[in-house]
């Protein structure tokens, strides 16, 4: 029998479990309170309520042209770093590779490697190499930083498959490309699922390298709230901000659904 | 419907050899099953012939042409797998007609009729849109079984699929694989390790141990005359006692290790040291010391609902007895045993 916790014990892990609870809600508690403030300065509590924030970020042209130009980025990086990703989380798995186990590491080697680093290295290589920067620099750095997450989510499904199913499907007359297309890329797609929803949410919210490849037409949301805020802040940068948590809740819903539907649909 | 030859396979992984020269003839047809412990080399004998596992040496025929290079989507067979394999991302209609689709084999109309006639062979017409997950087990195995059969390969290759099912459904399959077999005729190879599925199932047993076939014949052969110590313990757990086979006034008799005779068959010709293979459900039990009895001491009664399992020791060695339960020999008493003398087989060596 498992011991009762100690009735102590299990209050400090309520009061530990609320305080974990507030402290990562707080911020975008205070994010959204300020946006819908009257106020014309970034303070809280809110006074009033309006939505004229909002109104002048859905009017102002550098906002929707950042929120298009980091959507445009968001859905390219999405793509590619699922493609990627997902052939190289398969090919991981096989182990048919030379040196898997350092390729892994490898792949893995943008988590730990810290933005600014990558983010300068990028810069003073792309300009040698190819001169001024592109939205396809961009996408091919936000590709490299998403890649990891792809790979993970799409390792840890296929590392829970039965290893014999693709043998199954030999004996049933099922050649290599039939095998992928049938048997391999089906039992992976809640793994690429989930990685793309990463990829899509490093991409829209990556700040750092977005910033160091800044130039005329190409500055994505995040750059432009950072500009926002330090040459004239004002609510309409909560504003922007909310959207883009709504948003990101939109996405969660629509994945966990998606998911759910697909564990469903695998299981 | 195919005859498939195995010619002299050798395998070894890395530095261990798991098969040393098989050479196996199998008529179009048969029912063969591959008998042995765990490690005795059936599963890789198998997975060899679906062409999932390469050959060392030698080679495999199917119907006269070597496939020995060919991989298994180029074979023209069916496996089944002990975990079943069903692909859970598919209905249970959509994975009985996946060999079906990745052979191109019919039209559409044609797989349709050929998914619901497999179907309908193991009962499971009703549960096509399912998927593998919400079944039970015994209707994956069956969905498995469907599967396998669904394209009427020339080989039906079978590995340990009943092993994950409980008592009951074992039966129940049994008997539907040989009624399946009985309609369809594939020639078809069963790895198993468990002697009575073998015995029930099979046109013939492959006994194998340690990478050799130890004894190939029917079962009714197999069961009565086993060739080897490991055949006659593997196949009916016999008990194999050692004795001295020596000549007495009334004919050869067995003089176990304290002296005791076991009376043999006047037929027997044997000399000299030998074991002696009892069967369990050969071995009579009595309280009272009869002519012709063995002394022996009682260990231990196992229970088994219609019999009675006794654990014996004779002349040093422990033996088991199947009995039916209306024999009751309290623990600790003293025992005498007989058998018949033409129930015990005597194995040289």
């Amino acid at each position: 029998m498992v011991r009762a916790v100690p009735t102590p014990l299990r209050i400090l892990a309520i009061v530990f479990v609320i305080l974990t609870g507030l402290i990562l809600l707080a911020p975008l508690i205070v994010v959204v309170g300020v946006s819908v403030s009257e106020n014309q300065f970034i303070a809280f509590p809110p006074q009033g309520f309006s939505f004229k924030w909002y109104e002048k970020v859905l009017a102002s042209p550098e906002y929707l042209s950042a929120g298009a130009t980091s959507l445009q980025i968001a859905l390219l990086v999405t793509l590619s770093a699922t493609v990627i990703g997902g052939a190289a989380a398969i090919a991981l798995h096989r182990r048919q590779l030379p040196f898997s186990d350092i390729l892994a590491t490898f792949f893995l080697s943008p988590l730990v490697l810290p933005t600014i680093i990558y983010a300068i290295g990028m810069l003073m290589f792309w300009s040698a190499a190819f001169g001024p920067v592109s939205t396809f620099t961009l996408w091919i750095g936000h590709t490299v930083i998403a890649l990891p997450y792809v790979v993970r989510t799409t390792l840890a499904v296929l590392a829970e498959s039965d290893p014999f199913l693709e043998e199954a499907a030999r004996t049933m007359g099922a050649g290599r490309i039939q095998r992928l297309f049938h048997v391999v890329v089906p039992q992976c797609i809640p793994g690429l699922a989930a990685g793309a929803f990463f990829a899509f949410n490093i991409s829209f919210d990556e700040a750092v390298l977005s910033l160091f490849l800044r130039k005329p037409g190409l500055t994505t949301l995040p750059v432009q709230i950072y500009g926002q805020l330090e040459f004239s802040p004002d609510p309409s940068v909560a504003a922007v901000s909310s959207i883009m948590i709504a948003l990101t809740i939109v996405l969660i819903v629509i994945i966990d659904r998606m998911l759910g539907l697909s564990r469903f649909a695998s299981t | 419907m195919a005859n498939v030859r195995l010619l002299d396979i050798k395998k070894s992984f890395a530095t261990l050899q798991v098969l040393h020269g098989i050479s196996l003839d199998i008529q179009s047809g048969e029912f063969i099953s591959l008998l042995g412990a765990s490690g005795c080399g059936k599963t890789t004998l198998l997975r060899i012939v679906a062409g999932l596992e390469s050959v060392s040496s030698g080679g495999v025929e199917i119907d006269g042409r070597s496939v020995t290079n060919l991989p298994p989507e180029k074979r023209d067979i069916a496996m089944m797998f002990q975990s079943y394999a069903l692909l859970p991302h598919l209905s249970v209609y959509e994975n009985v007609r996946f060999p079906l689709r990745m052979r191109h084999i019919g039209s559409r109309d044609e797989q349709d009729a050929h998914v619901k006639a497999a179907l309908e062979t193991v009962q499971l017409g009703h549960l096509a849109e399912r998927r593998p997950r919400q079944l039970s087990g015994g209707q994956q195995q069956r969905v498995a079984l469907a599967r396998a059969i669904v394209s009427k390969p020339k080989v039906l290759l079978l590995d340990e699929p009943l092993s994950n099912l409980d008592a009951r459904l074992r039966e129940d399959m049994q008997v539907e694989l040989i009624e399946i077999h009985k309609r369809l005729g594939l020639t078809t190879l069963f790895v198993t390790h468990d002697q009575e599925e073998a015995l029930s199932l099979s046109d013939r047993i492959v006994l194998l141990n340690a990478g050799r076939i130890e004894q190939q014949g029917t079962p009714d052969d197999i069961y009565a005359r086993p060739a080897t110590g490991f055949a006659s313990n593997f196949i009916g757990s016999a008990n194999l006692v050692p004795a001295q086979i020596i000549d007495t006034p009334g004919g050869p008799a067995g003089k176990l290790a304290d002296g005791q005779l076991l009376p043999l068959p006047a037929s027997e010709t044997t000399r000299g040291e030998a074991n002696l293979a009892l069967r369990q459900e050969d071995i009579a039990l009595a309280a009272v010391n009869t002519d012709g009895t063995l002394k022996a001491d009682l260990r231990t009664r196992v229970f088994l609902g219609a019999r009675n399992r006794y654990v014996l020791s004779l002349a040093g060695t422990t033996i088991r007895a199947l009995t039916a339960n209306d024999v009751l020999i309290e623990d600790g008493a003293p025992v005498r045993i007989s058998i018949a003398p033409e129930r015990i087989r005597v194995i040289k060596g």
